[in-house]
């Protein structure tokens, strides 16, 4: 118990659903309010602002669609995280798998000779384990050489996107592009369908749905779930158990990079139709897809829900751009903003507040 | 005579006017930021230009605009009311197009592409020329025979750069090498420092570079080497050691572009061919340390002394030269090409011919590297 | 090319370019040894190069700009240190949260900055008498800012407090097992702040060093992914301070050694070099078995709630 002022707190261990709801909107409406000033400071008045990034935003169908279509890689990067949290293995890498997914797909789109109806089939399963098998080395390399997971998974982001830079600069380079350093446009077969009136490949987005069912399914029905859930949280218990660290952590890491795997193929088989340089292929949503799998407690189920978060934040951050006329930048702020609010409410959902009944000392902190 | 046809023009004029009195309002999509002081930078510079000077025109822009999104925001443009949307990146290519398409009344122009629609045309305001004159005077002034190069991406545009101020730097010292390195990235003042350091180390005492920031500059500067300016004006980096540079003005082919479909005479209908390859004689490019200073008077006396014997025109400064070329290729009838032949490439194939000039699908698709560069070559044939 | 002149070439840009790098790790180290992982590295360093920029910019004095550029980064993590320490939320998505907003506030500040250059940058030193001894002169003792002779310095000050003090002991004890410090009459959340503050501090003048010393101009984003290698470099370094000056030094070696060996090797292969030898050094060291491990604190990453554990 801890008391701060005339509040008491108290911890609350597991908060009931609608608590969490409750306070995440309660953690985003602050947050609004505290980045009120940076528009008054560019000329605009916050409140007409937000109402028209709300309109914006939800005043149409292919409006709408926006935030789905940014949010399929988060979803799909987002799952895999819990997953690799929950075994508590700190992959930073889902930007490096991603890219090594569209790298597998982009090969099986321009170079595997198949028939047409199985190519995008193939580009998934080839995506999904070229992204596996860029998740697996840190996960060998952490049990068998004790090689800090962080480290390996950021600094294989970095090789992998030097690759992608290698491929579309070298041995890929499409000869149709005059030089410039993008691979050959797919063929049709190779391109993912569009929801109507949309940019939504949907099959990606089915996919990341489907996955994150399966995901939560595992976790909570099957063995393996239990497996990756005592190593996750009580390592020494799992020792004791006679669990397998190298079987455990290396499937956690073949399903979180294949996952990622996956968001790379629909980056590229649903919306740039060929390789490019990475920083254009993911704007950074193996990272974002972090703060997505955290914010969603290891809960792959709700990873949907902080994903489509984020892709709210993404077409708010371009609607700003555009038709505010703000600068760029005002994303990072505001992302940033709501971010800390968001976390920093976590105190009243694992506390319950109230009055403190009788007078006593105004102490900050009282050991309970 | 003159008057008469002044008085006819103008009437002709505000007959046009008459006619196409809207309003234009154009959006520009840039890749980078504004604040990169590089490409994006020297776009926004003359959308502000032509902004200012046209009462007539509204523009807005959007910044950092990643590749593959661009079709997201054209539609967000389309939106807010733009007629006129310029897209300024290689890669949104295949964006603009699908857009121009869906937008039959919109039209759309795009930067350094070769796609086009009835109502999207396409426009570049490409350095070789400058870099050429930039190479004459490189040459002159280096004293171990070694010009550093710190380049970007080994893509056509920055080869033939590369290749074009080589063949500046042999006309004047046939012996000297520009000695390449790549960072791989447009902008990165970290990698572009040290690429610089690689090379001062390697002996390199000129430099020339593509990247988006004035480090190549202040790198040379702080070892007392001279350099040459890119893109934006970077003489106030380093005023003792900026020798010339390549200066861009998109504000040339903005006007041009927006007044034509001001008048009427560019439409959603007729696009298809308009492109602009807009060199030093359209004034959509400069040499210079700053505008309107070719050379850095520091360096004056130095290149009027150091004389050569010049197949073409004798004993001849290279100062002179610089500005024989300079108004070869800037007069309207263009009498000189850096690439007429003979231009042999390092494996010494013969890529263009006695007495003959590049087409421009050649030059765009340039892939081999002229005798003289020295270092790694990407995607060499 | 003579071996002498390479080695010299190679220390020498070694030395430069690690110097951010160095402080930053430095900085993070105690953190991280205090038990708060801050990825907010990139956005600290960030702002400490706007700030520094503009103050030497204003003022003349880039002294003055390294200090404000300390201070700036100091605040920023102190805003990480309340969410993590206080509030007790998550600091990994506090860090990378500080990150996103500090590039986003670099940037919105730092407009119209750009495309100037600064008129009193950092002056780089020639240390009399010692810059005349033939290979180690040339390679030590020139072309270096007083940065890099401060921050060697400050590893092993650094290390001597973490190592051979009670402070560093306090501190330790901190990141390892939090209640017991606690029993031990150890103020956990007072050790915490300053760590982390004294970690911004040091990624501020990082950033600092970068435009003011390193490439003296201010552009949008000019960290360029530096903050994210310090985090790398952080458990290279195995938490250890006179680890990180090999780790940021070797690091720096093989960024300029990328360039250089372009005249031998693949450009492409040689950029993802520091990288994969990152993992590679690792690796290798994993052989060796348990004692060459890196093994972080404790309680990395836990916030800590008096009377849980």
């Amino acid at each position: 118990m801890r008391r701060l002022g005339p509040f008491v707190f108290e911890p609350r261990l597991s908060p009931p659903r609608y608590i969490v709801f409750g306070v995440s909107v309660l953690a985003v409406v602050v947050a609004l309010l505290a980045a009120a000033p940076v528009f008054l400071g560019y000329g605009q008045n916050p409140w007409q602002a937000y109402a028209a990034i709300g309109r914006g935003i939800f005043g149409s169908w292919p409006s709408f669609s926006e935030v789905l279509r940014r949010a399929i890689p988060l979803i799909l990067c987002g799952v895999g995280l819990t997953l690799a949290f929950r075994a508590q293995f700190w992959n930073i890498g889902a930007e490096g798998q991603l890219l090594a997914g569209a790298v597998a797909a982009t090969g099986v789109a321009l170079f595997l000779r198949v028939p047409e109806g199985l190519r995008l089939p193939l580009m998934f399963l080839f995506g999904f384990l070229a992204g596996a098998f860029w998740g697996l080395i840190p996960a060998l390399l952490r049990v068998k050489l004790g090689v800090n997971d962080v480290i390996s998974t950021l600094m294989l982001n970095y090789v992998m996107a030097y690759i992608v830079e290698w491929l579309v600069h070298g041995p890929w380079k499409g000869p149709t592009m005059r030089g410039f350093a993008y691979t050959d446009a797919f063929p049709l077969a190779a391109r993912l369908s569009f929801l109507p009136a949309t940019r939504v490949h949907w099959v990606t987005l089915v996919l990341g749905v489907v996955m994150a069912v399966l995901i939560a399914l595992l976790l909570a029905r099957t063995r393996l779930g239990y497996e990756i859930r005592v190593v996750g949280q009580n390592p020494d218990a799992a020792r004791y158990a006679g669990i397998n660290f190298t079987v455990v952590l290396s499937l956690v890491m073949i399903l979180s990079g294949g996952l990622a795997g996956l968001a790379g193929v629909g980056e590229v088989a649903g919306i740039h139709w060929r390789l490019r340089s990475p920083s254009h292929i993911s704007m950074n949503y193996g990272y974002t897809a972090i703060i997505v799998a955290w914010l969603a407690r290891g809960n792959p189920l709700a990873a949907i829900f902080t994903a489509l978060l984020f892709g709210l934040f993404f077409a708010a951050g371009d609607y700003m751009k555009t038709t505010l006329g703000l600068p760029f930048q005002i994303t990072g702020v505001f992302n940033g903003l709501i971010l800390f609010f968001l976390i920093g409410f976590d105190l009243l959902m694992f506390w319950r507040v109230r009055l403190a009944r009788k007078e006593g000392a105004w102490i900050s902190q009282a050991g309970s | 005579m003159k008057r008469i046809l002044a008085v006819m023009l103008a009437v002709v004029a505000l007959g046009v006017l008459a006619f196409s009195a809207e309003k234009i309002k154009a959006g520009f999509i840039y890749v980078g930021p504004i604040g990169d002081y590089g490409w994006s930078h020297a776009h926004d510079v003359a959308r502000r230009i032509v902004d200012e000077k046209f009462d007539w025109l509204e523009t807005i822009y959007v910044e950092a605009v990643p590749e593959g999104e661009v079709e997201t925001y054209i539609d967000q443009l389309v939106r807010q009311g733009c007629n006129v949307i310029f897209t300024t990146s290689f890669g949104f290519m295949d964006g603009t197009l699908a857009a121009a398409e869906r937008y039959p009344n919109v039209i759309f122009a795009h930067c350094s592409g070769f796609k086009r629609n009835a109502n999207m045309a396409t426009y570049m305001a490409d350095f070789y020329q400058v870099y050429y004159i930039n190479g004459l005077i490189a040459g002159a002034l280096t004293k171990t025979g070694k010009i550093g190069y710190v380049a970007a991406f080994p893509i056509p545009e920055v080869k033939r750069h590369i290749n074009a101020f080589t063949i500046g730097v042999r006309e004047v010292n046939p012996k000297a090498e520009v000695h390449v390195r790549w960072i791989y990235e447009w902008f990165n003042p970290a990698a572009a420092k040290e690429a610089t350091e690689a090379l001062i180390a390697e002996g390199c005492d000129v430099f020339a570079f593509t990247e988006d920031s004035p480090t190549v500059v202040q790198v040379a500067a702080e070892k007392g080497l001279p350099s040459f300016g890119h893109y934006s004006p970077m003489y106030d980096f380093a005023p003792d050691y900026v020798v010339s540079g390549q200066l861009v003005h998109w504000e040339k082919i903005y006007e041009d572009f927006l007044v034509k479909i001001y008048n009427g005479f560019y439409t959603t209908k007729n696009l298809a061919h308009v492109d602009y390859w807009w060199l030093l004689s359209q004034g959509a490019v400069e040499v210079g340390a700053k505008p309107g200073m070719v050379i850095n008077p520091k360096y004056e006396a130095a290149l009027k002394n150091y004389v050569i014997n010049h197949p073409a025109f004798g004993k001849i400064s290279v100062y002179e030269l610089v500005f024989i070329r300079l108004n070869q290729m800037a007069d309207p009838g263009i009498t000189f090409d850096p690439f007429q032949g003979p231009v042999y490439d390092r494996k010494g194939r013969l890529v263009v011919p006695e007495g003959m000039w590049m087409s421009y699908d050649a030059l765009i698709t340039m892939e081999w590297a002229v005798e003289g560069v020295v270092g790694p070559w990407p995607g060499e044939p | 090319m003579d071996f002498a002149s390479w080695l010299i070439s190679t220390v020498s840009r070694a030395l430069a370019f690690g110097v951010p790098l160095l402080w930053g790790t430095l900085g993070e180290i105690y953190a991280e040894r205090a038990g708060v992982v801050n990825l907010g590295v990139e956005g600290m360093m960030i702002l400490g190069a706007f700030m520094a920029f503009a103050v030497s910019q204003s003022t003349g004095h880039p002294g003055l700009g390294l200090f404000c550029a300390a201070l700036i980064g100091g605040v920023a993590a102190l805003l990480h240190a309340f969410v993590t320490v206080t509030i007790r939320a998550n600091q990994y998505v506090s860090g990378l949260a500080l990150s996103m907003f500090g590039l986003g506030l670099a940037g919105l500040l730092g407009r119209g900055w750009e495309g100037k250059p600064l008129g009193n940058t950092l002056p780089t030193l020639t240390i009399p008498g010692l810059s005349r001894i033939p290979v180690l002169g040339p390679m030590l003792f020139q072309d270096q800012t007083i940065l890099t002779y401060l921050g060697i310095f400050l590893a092993v000050v650094l290390w001597l407090l973490l190592f051979r003090t009670r402070w560093g002991l306090a501190i330790r004890s901190v990141g390892e097992n939090p209640s017991t410090a606690d029993s031990l009459g150890i103020n956990v959340t007072l050790v915490r702040y300053l760590c982390v503050f004294f970690g911004g501090l040091l990624a501020g003048v990082g950033g600092g060093y970068l435009s003011v010393a390193y490439r003296p101009a201010w552009t949008e984003g000019m960290t360029a992914g530096m903050g994210w290698i310090v985090i790398a470099l952080t458990i290279f370094a195995a938490w250890d301070p006179l680890q990180a000056l090999w780790g940021a030094f070797f690091f720096g070696a093989l960024y300029h050694l990328s360039y250089r060996l372009q005249a031998y090797l693949a450009p492409e292969l040689l950029k993802l070099m520091p990288y994969l030898f990152a993992i590679v050094v690792l690796a290798i060291s994993g052989l060796g078995g348990a004692r060459w491990r890196r093994r972080a604190p404790g309680a990395l990453g836990l916030p800590y709630v008096r009377g849980e554990r």
